[in-house]
C-alpha cells in the first residue's frame, strides 16, 4: 500500500467537501472565481477517482484500499469504515467524470454561484461516501449529504415549467377538471423530491436499526456492514426477519433509483433542476439507489433479496415499458430525458431482480452507461435552453443547422439510449436481457420490446427538435461553447469507447458482482 | 484470409477520418470512403484466393456444420460478464468474440457487397455534386458498408446482430439525409422504427439459442441442433424469431412497408439499400441460420409462405405504381419474397444466387433511375416517354436490367429465377408453382412497363433539354451491366475448374444446373410473352389499356392503394399506439403523481387546515385542555396501576 | 397532629381556585396569581407529605420541602419573567386582556 492507496478513498470524501467549505471564502461577486475553484477541485477528485479505478486489482477482487477511522466504541460500534470493490470502482469512476462534467458545465450559472459550487461539491462528496462507505452509519450520512443539497438546487437555481392549457385534453377533449400539476414551479419540484426521497430514506432508518438490534440479538450490535455480511452469509439473520426487513430497503433504495410507482419526483426534478444539477442527479445521483439495493440489500439480507426479487423485477419491467410509453407522448425535452431515465433506471433494477452474474454486472454497466448518456443529454438540452428558451419539441426544429455539435451530440446520447451497438447502452442492455432471460423469460421479452419502444421516442425527439428547415427564430444562434462542446465530446468518447471495448469496465465489474453472487 | 477483418474495419476507419477532417480534405473527403472500399474489394480478391486454395487442413478452417462446406473461423475476444472462470455452458459467464468466419455464402455476400458499394460510392460522386453536406454522405456510406460487411463476416449472432443493428442506423441515416423535407425524416424514422420491431424478434431469438446453447457463437448453436440437444419446438420457435429479424430487414410482409418510402433517400443510397445491404442482411440471415430453419418444417413452411405473399403482393403493386422509383422498391420486395419463397423451398444455391443477380441488376436499374431523375428531376412514370432520345446511354443500361430482371434468357435474372423455380416445384405444393410463375409473369410485366414507359415510346416533349448522365454515373452503371449480363453464366459447368455455382455455394451437397425443361419453357415464354405485351401497350400504345382498367376496376384500385396496409399502420400508430401513449402519460399524472404521490401531502394539508382551528389563541382553552389532560392521565395512571 | 387528608383537602381546593382562575380570568396578573396559588398548593401538598412519611422519623426525609424550594424558586423567577412580558404586553397593546392577545393562533 503506498499513500495514494491509503488515503485516495478519504479523499474522494474530503476533498470535494472541503472545496465546498473554501468555496464560503471565495468574494460573494466574483462568479467566475467560484467556478474555476471548483473546476479545479471536482478535477482533483477526477484524477483521483481515474487513479483509484485504474490501481484496482481486478486480478484479486474483493474489497480494497480498505481504512478504518475509528468513531464510536461499544455499544453502538461506529467507525468510518472505507473500502471499494469492483462495483463502487466502477461507480466511483462515473461520480468523478460526471461531477467535473457538470461543474464544467454550470459555467452559465451567474446568480450566486458561489453558493452554487458549495451545493453541488457537498452533494458529490455525498455520493463518494455513500460508493465507498462501509459502515451503515455513514452509509446513511452520506446518503443524506448526497440527497439534501438538491432541495436548495433545485428550489433556488432551478426553473419552471407552465404548459398551456391545452395540454388537459385526453383524446382531444378537454378535462373538466383541473390537473394541477401541469403547472410544475421549480418550488414544486423541489419539494415533491425532497419529501419523497426523504421518505424513503425513512424506510432505510428504519431498516439500519433493525438490522443493528438484530445484529445485537445474536452477539454484538454493529453499524459495520463487514461485520453484518459475516452474519448474513453464517445466516445469522431469520428468514422471517429478512423478509420483512428487504422491503423497506427496496423501496427506500427503490425510491432514489426511481422504482415505479415512486419514480414521479423524477422527472419533475431533473426538470426543475439547473442544466449541472439534472446531470449529476439522473448520472449519479439514482444510481445511489440502485447501488443501495445490490450493497445493503442484497449483501446483507440474501435471503429476503431472494424473496422479493419476483416482485421487484415486475416493478422493474413496469419501469421499463410504462417509461418508455410515458415518454413517447411528453412534449417537453427535459420530461422525455427524464421518463427515460425512468425507463432505463427499470433496466437496471431488472438486472438487478435477475440475481444471476451476468444480469447484475449489465446492471451495473448500465448504471454507468446511463450516467454518461443522460448527462451528456441533459447537457446538450441546457445548451439548447440556454440559447433558444424553448424546450417545447413542437416547437423547436431544424436546430441541426445552427447549432450542429449541440445536435450532433445529443443524437449520439440518443443513439445510446436506444441500445445502438457500438454505443455502451446496447452492451449493458444486452447483458441485462441476458440475464433476464435465463431467469423470467415473459419479462426479457417485454424488456426487449421496451427497448424498442426508446426508438419510437427518440427518434421522434430528434425528427422534431433537431432535423428540417430552421425556424427564423433561430437566426443568428450559437452552437454549443467551448466548454460544452469538450464536455459534448469526452462523454461521446466514453460511450463509444465503453460501447465498442466495454472490456476494462466488465473485468472490473466481474470481480465485484463475483463476490455478490458467491450469497446466492 | 485472416486479413478478411480489414475489409469493414478500414470502411469504419474511414467514418470519424471523413467527420473529423472531411471539410479541410478534398473532395469533401469522398475519396477517402472510395479508397476505403476499393481497398476492401482488392482484399476481397485475395480472401477469395486464399479461400480457394484453403482446405480442411488450413489453420482455422474445418468443414462447416450442416452446409457442409469449407469454413474459417477466426476470433478474438470482445468483452465477458458474469462470473470470472464460470463454465459458459452453465450461463453464468457470458464470453462475447469479435470473430469472422469465412464460407463460400460470406465470400459471395463480401463480393457483392464491395463490388455493389463500390459502384455506388463512385456513381455518387457524380450524383451528390455540390451537396453541401458530401462529407456526411460519404461518412454515413462508409459506416454502412462497413456493418453490412462486418454482419456477412460475423461467426456469431451477437456481432451478427451489432451489425445488424448498425446497418438499420445507416438506412436512417442516409434515407433521411435530406432532412430538410418532411418526407424523407418521416420515411427514415419509419424504415428505423418498423426494421427495430422485427429486431426484437431477433434479439430475442438469439438470447432464446444462448438460453439452450450457451453461446453465441453459430457454429456451436448448429452443432447443438445437428446434435440433437435443442427440442423441435425451440428450433422452430428461435427459427421463426430470428425470421422476425430477416422479415424487417428484408422487408417481407407485413414489415414491408419501410422499402418503397425509403426511396425518399438519394438515389445511389436506394441503390446500396435495395441490392448490395440492408434487404439482402434478411435473406443472408435466413441463409446464415440454415441449419437452424431446414430442422423444423414449421419454419421452413412459414419461410416459404411469407414469400410467397410478399412476392405475390409486392408485384401487383409494383404493377400499377406510378413512381419510377416506387416500382423499382416494389420489384425488390417482391425478389426478396421469391428468395425467402426459395429458401423455403430448400433452394439455398437459388436463393443465394438469385440475391447476386438481383442485386447486380437492380443495383444498375437504381442508378439508372437516379441518372434519370438526376437529368430530368422528376420520377412520375405517366409525365416521361422515349428519354432514350436524350440519354440513351442510360435507356441501354436501364434495359438490360429491365431484362435482366424480368428474366429474359441467358441474361443473370433468367438463370436464378430458373433455378428458384425448380426448387419450388421440387419441394412445395403446386399452388407454390403456379402463384410463382404468375409473379414472376408480374415481374417480367412491371419491368417491361417501366422501361417501355420511360425510355420508349412517344417522347415527352419538357424533357427536350436534358441531358445523360456524366461519365462517373455511366462507367459504373456499364460495369454493373456487364455483370447482370455474364453473372447467370456462373450457373452452368464452365470449362475449367468451375463446374456451376451449386458446387460453390451449397447447402449439405454440391449439385449441378438443374433444368426442368417445361418450366424453363414456360417462364421463358411468359417473360417473353410480358415483353412483347409491354412494348405494344406502354410503347406502341397499340393496345387499349382503359379495357383492362375497367374490367379490374376495385382490384387496381386495392393494388394502386397499396392493399392499405400503410393505412392500417397509420391507423395503429396514431389510434392505439400513440393514445395509449397519452393514456399512460395522463395515468402517470393524473393518478400515481397526483393521487399517489400528492395525494398523501394534500391530506396533511388538509387536515391541518382543518385541525389548526384547536388553537384558539385564547389562554384559558389552553389551560382547559391541560387540566383536561392532567385528569385524564391520572385516570389513566390510576386505572392502569389498578 | 393534623391528618395529612386535611392538607391534601386544602391543598386540593387551592390547586382548584388557582385552576378556575387560570381558566376564566381575562387579566394576565390574574392569572400569573392563580398560577402561584396552584404551584403553593402543590407545595402544601409536598411539604405535608413529607412531614407524614412513616417509619422514618420525623424529618427522615427532607425530599418534599427541597422540591418545594425549587419550586418557590422557579415561581419567583417566573413571576419575575411574567410580570416583565405583562409589563410589555402592556405598553405594546394597552391592555393585559388575554383574549385580546391571540397573535399566535393559526
Amino acid at each position: 500500500m503506498n499513500s495514494f492507496d491509503q488515503s485516495a478513498l478519504l479523499l474522494t470524501i474530503l476533498v470535494p467537501l472541503a472545496g465546498a467549505g473554501l468555496s464560503m471564502f471565495l468574494p460573494r461577486n466574483r462568479p467566475n472565481d467560484a467556478w474555476y475553484f471548483a473546476i479545479f477541485v471536482s478535477a482533483i477528485t477526477l484524477v483521483i477517482s481515474i487513479g483509484l479505478f485504474v490501481r484496482y486489482d481486478f486480478g484479486v477482487g474483493g474489497y480494497q484500499f480498505q481504512r478504518i477511522y475509528e468513531w464510536l466504541d461499544a455499544p453502538l460500534n461506529i467507525d468510518l469504515h472505507l473500502a471499494m470493490d469492483g462495483i463502487a470502482a466502477t461507480l466511483v469512476l462515473l461520480n468523478g467524470i460526471v461531477l467535473f462534467g457538470a461543474v464544467l458545465i454550470s459555467q452559465t450559472i451567474k446568480h450566486r454561484t458561489r453558493d452554487f459550487f458549495v451545493l453541488l461539491l457537498s452533494l458529490g462528496s455525498g455520493v463518494f461516501g455513500v460508493f465507498v462507505a462501509q459502515d451503515l452509519f455513514f452509509l446513511f450520512f452520506f446518503y443524506e449529504l448526497a440527497v439534501l443539497p438538491m432541495y436548495l438546487l433545485i428550489g433556488v437555481w432551478g426553473s419552471s415549467t407552465i404548459f398551456d392549457p391545452d395540454r388537459q385534453r385526453l383524446w382531444g377533449i378537454p378535462i373538466p377538471f383541473d390537473l394541477g400539476s401541469y403547472n410544475r414551479p421549480k418550488e414544486y419540484g423541489a419539494m415533491k423530491l425532497m419529501l419523497v426521497l426523504v421518505a424513503g430514506s425513512v424506510l432505510i432508518w428504519v431498516g439500519i436499526l433493525a438490522l443493528y438490534v438484530a445484529s445485537a440479538q445474536v452477539g454484538q450490535g454493529t453499524f459495520s456492514m463487514v461485520e453484518l455480511g459475516i452474519l448474513a452469509e453464517r445466516g445469522e439473520f431469520s428468514p422471517a426477519f429478512q423478509n420483512w426487513v428487504f422491503p423497506l430497503f427496496m423501496i427506500g433504495f427503490g425510491v432514489l433509483a426511481g422504482l415505479w410507482p415512486f419514480h414521479t419526483w423524477s422527472p419533475d426534478g431533473h426538470v426543475a433542476a439547473p442544466t449541472g444539477v439534472s446531470m449529476l442527479h439522473a448520472g449519479v445521483l439514482m444510481k445511489l439507489g440502485a447501488f443501495g439495493i445490490i450493497r445493503v440489500g442484497m449483501v446483507l439480507l440474501p435471503d429476503g433479496a431472494e424473496a422479493w426479487m419476483p416482485v421487484l423485477i415486475v416493478l422493474g419491467t413496469v419501469n421499463v415499458v410504462y417509461g418508455a410509453i410515458s415518454a413517447m407522448s411528453q412534449r417537453d425535452l427535459k420530461y422525455i430525458i427524464g421518463y427515460s431515465s425512468v425507463s432505463h433506471m427499470g433496466y437496471v433494477i431488472m438486472g438487478i431482480a435477475t440475481l444471476h452474474p451476468v444480469g447484475l454486472t449489465g446492471a451495473v454497466l448500465q448504471m454507468f452507461s446511463h450516467g454518461i448518456m443522460t448527462a451528456l443529454m441533459f447537457a446538450m438540452v441546457g445548451a439548447i435552453y440556454e440559447r433558444t428558451h424553448i424546450r417545447d419539441i413542437t416547437v423547436l426544429n431544424g436546430l441541426m443547422k445552427r447549432m450542429g455539435f449541440a445536435s450532433f451530440f445529443f443524437a449520439i446520447a440518443g443513439l445510446a439510449s436506444l441500445g445502438l451497438p457500438g454505443l455502451s447502452g446496447f452492451v449493458a442492455e444486452f447483458m441485462v436481457f441476458v440475464g433476464v432471460f435465463k431467469t423470467y423469460l415473459p419479462l426479457a421479452v417485454l424488456a426487449v420490446f421496451g427497448a424498442a419502444l426508446t426508438a419510437i421516442y427518440i427518434l421522434r425527439l430528434l425528427a422534431r427538435t433537431f432535423y428540417g428547415e430552421p425556424d427564423p427564430r433561430w437566426e443568428g444562434l450559437n452552437d454549443a461553447s467551448p466548454v460544452e462542446k469538450s464536455v459534448g465530446a469526452a462523454f461521446v468518447l466514453i460511450l463509444l469507447f465503453v460501447g465498442v471495448w466495454p472490456a476494462p469496465l466488465t473485468r472490473v465489474i466481474n470481480v465485484g458482482v463475483d463476490s455478490v453472487m458467491r450469497l446466492f | 484470409m485472416v486479413w478478411a477483418w480489414l475489409i469493414p474495419v478500414l470502411s469504419f476507419a474511414a467514418v470519424p477520418l471523413i467527420i473529423l477532417f472531411g471539410k479541410r480534405l478534398p473532395g469533401k473527403g469522398s475519396p477517402l470512403a472510395i479508397l476505403a472500399i476499393l481497398a476492401g474489394f482488392a482484399i476481397f480478391w485475395v480472401v477469395f484466393a486464399g479461400f480457394l486454395s484453403a482446405s480442411p487442413d488450413t489453420e482455422g478452417c474445418e468443414i462447416g456444420v450442416g452446409t457442409e462446406a469449407l469454413t474459417c473461423n477466426f476470433q478474438i475476444t470482445w468483452f465477458e460478464a458474469g462470473i470470472p472462470g464460470a463454465d459458459t455452458k452453465d450461463h453464468d459467464r457470458i464470453e462475447v468474440a469479435w470473430g469472422m468466419t469465412i464460407d463460400p455464402l460470406t465470400v459471395a455476400m463480401l463480393g457483392l457487397a464491395t463490388f455493389v458499394a463500390l459502384m455506388v460510392q463512385i456513381y455518387s460522386l457524380g450524383y451528390m455534386h455540390g451537396d453541401p453536406r458530401i462529407d456526411w454522405y460519404y461518412a454515413f456510406h462508409a459506416l454502412f458498408i462497413a456493418s453490412m460487411l462486418t454482419l456477412v463476416l460475423a461467426d456469431n449472432f451477437l456481432l451478427l446482430y451489432v451489425a445488424w443493428e448498425l446497418v438499420g442506423l445507416c438506412s436512417y441515416l442516409l434515407i433521411g439525409f435530406w432532412h430538410e423535407r418532411p418526407e424523407p425524416r418521416e420515411a427514415a424514422k419509419k424504415a428505423f422504427i418498423v426494421t427495430r420491431i422485427g429486431d426484437v424478434g431477433l434479439l430475442v431469438g438469439i438470447l432464446l439459442l444462448w438460453s439452450q446453447v450457451g453461446s453465441f457463437s453459430m457454429t456451436e448453436t448448429f452443432a447443438a441442433v445437428e446434435q440433437g440437444e435443442l427440442s423441435q419446438g425451440v428450433i422452430t420457435v428461435s427459427a421463426l424469431l430470428l425470421f422476425l429479424g430477416a422479415m424487417g430487414k428484408s422487408a417481407q410482409f407485413p414489415f414491408h412497408v419501410w422499402l418503397p418510402d425509403a426511396m425518399e433517400g438519394p438515389t445511389p443510397v436506394s441503390a446500396l439499400i435495395h441490392a448490395a445491404t440492408m434487404v439482402a442482411a434478411g435473406v443472408y440471415l435466413v441463409a446464415r441460420a440454415f441449419p437452424l430453419f431446414s430442422a423444423s418444417d414449421t419454419a421452413m413452411l412459414v419461410v416459404a409462405t411469407v414469400g410467397l405473399i410478399t412476392a405475390l403482393g409486392a408485384a401487383t403493386i409494383a404493377l400499377v405504381a406510378t413512381d419510377l422509383k416506387r416500382i423499382l422498391a416494389y420489384s425488390t420486395i417482391s425478389h426478396l419474397g421469391l428468395m425467402m419463397l426459395s429458401l423455403g423451398a430448400f433452394g439455398y444455391t437459388a436463393a443465394i444466387f438469385h440475391l447476386l443477380a438481383h442485386g447486380f441488376s437492380k443495383a444498375l436499374l437504381f442508378l439508372g433511375a437516379g441518372s434519370v431523375m438526376h437529368s430530368t428531376e422528376e420520377l412520375d412514370v405517366r409525365k416521361m416517354g422515349g428519354l432514350r432520345k436524350v440519354m440513351p446511354i442510360t435507356a441501354i443500361l436501364f434495359s438490360i436490367g429491365a431484362l435482366s430482371l424480368g428474366g429474359i434468357p441467358i441474361l443473370a435474372g433468367f438463370w436464378s429465377k430458373d433455378e428458384i423455380l425448380v426448387a419450388v416445384n421440387k419441394d412445395l405444393p403446386v399452388i407454390f408453382i403456379v402463384l410463382t410463375l404468375l409473379t414472376a409473369l408480374l415481374s417480367a410485366l412491371y419491368m417491361a412497363r417501366a422501361m417501355f414507359v420511360v425510355f420508349y415510346g412517344r417522347f415527352a416533349e419538357q424533357f427536350e433539354h436534358v441531358h445523360d448522365a456524366p461519365p462517373t454515373m455511366w462507367i459504373t452503371m456499364g460495369l454493373l451491366a456487364v455483370l447482370a449480363i455474364v453473372f447467370g453464366l456462373l450457373a452452368l459447368d464452365l470449362p475449367g475448374p468451375f463446374k456451376g455455382i451449386g458446387y460453390a455455394i451449397f447447402y449439405h451437397e454440391g449439385h449441378g444446373l438443374e433444368i426442368v425443361i417445361w418450366l424453363a419453357a414456360v417462364s421463358t415464354v411468359l417473360a417473353i410473352a410480358a415483353f412483347i405485351y409491354g412494348y405494344l401497350a406502354y410503347a406502341r400504345k397499340s393496345v387499349n389499356l382503359e379495357g383492362a382498367r375497367r374490367t379490374f376496376g376495385w382490384p387496381l384500385k386495392v393494388a394502386e392503394n397499396k392493399y392499405y396496409v400503410d393505412e392500417v399502420y397509420q391507423w395503429t400508430v396514431d389510434r392505439v399506439v400513440l393514445s395509449f401513449s397519452r393514456f399512460i402519460a395522463w395515468v402517470d399524472r393524473a393518478l400515481v403523481n397526483d393521487v399517489g404521490i400528492n395525494g398523501p401531502g394534500d391530506v396533511t394539508r388538509v387536515l391541518g387546515d382543518r385541525l389548526k382551528y384547536h388553537v384558539t389563541g385564547y389562554v384559558y382553552t389552553y389551560a382547559l385542555a391541560m387540566a383536561l389532560g392532567l385528569i385524564g392521565l391520572a385516570i389513566f395512571w390510576w386505572v392502569v396501576s389498578g | 397532629m393534623v391528618p395529612l387528608i386535611a392538607f391534601q383537602v386544602l391543598s386540593a381546593a387551592l390547586f382548584a381556585i388557582g385552576l378556575y382562575g387560570v381558566m376564566a380570568r381575562r387579566s394576565a396578573v390574574l392569572i400569573i396569581m392563580s398560577i402561584e396559588l396552584m404551584l403553593n398548593a402543590v407545595n402544601i401538598n409536598l411539604i405535608a407529605a413529607a412531614s407524614h412519611l412513616d417509619g422514618m422519623g420525623k424529618w427522615a426525609n427532607f425530599d418534599g420541602q427541597i422540591i418545594a424550594i425549587f419550586i418557590i424558586t422557579v415561581a419567583a423567577a417566573e413571576v419575575g419573567l411574567g410580570m416583565a412580558i405583562i409589563l410589555r404586553m402592556y405598553r405594546n397593546r394597552s391592555t393585559v386582556n388575554v383574549d385580546e392577545i391571540n397573535l399566535m393562533k393559526w
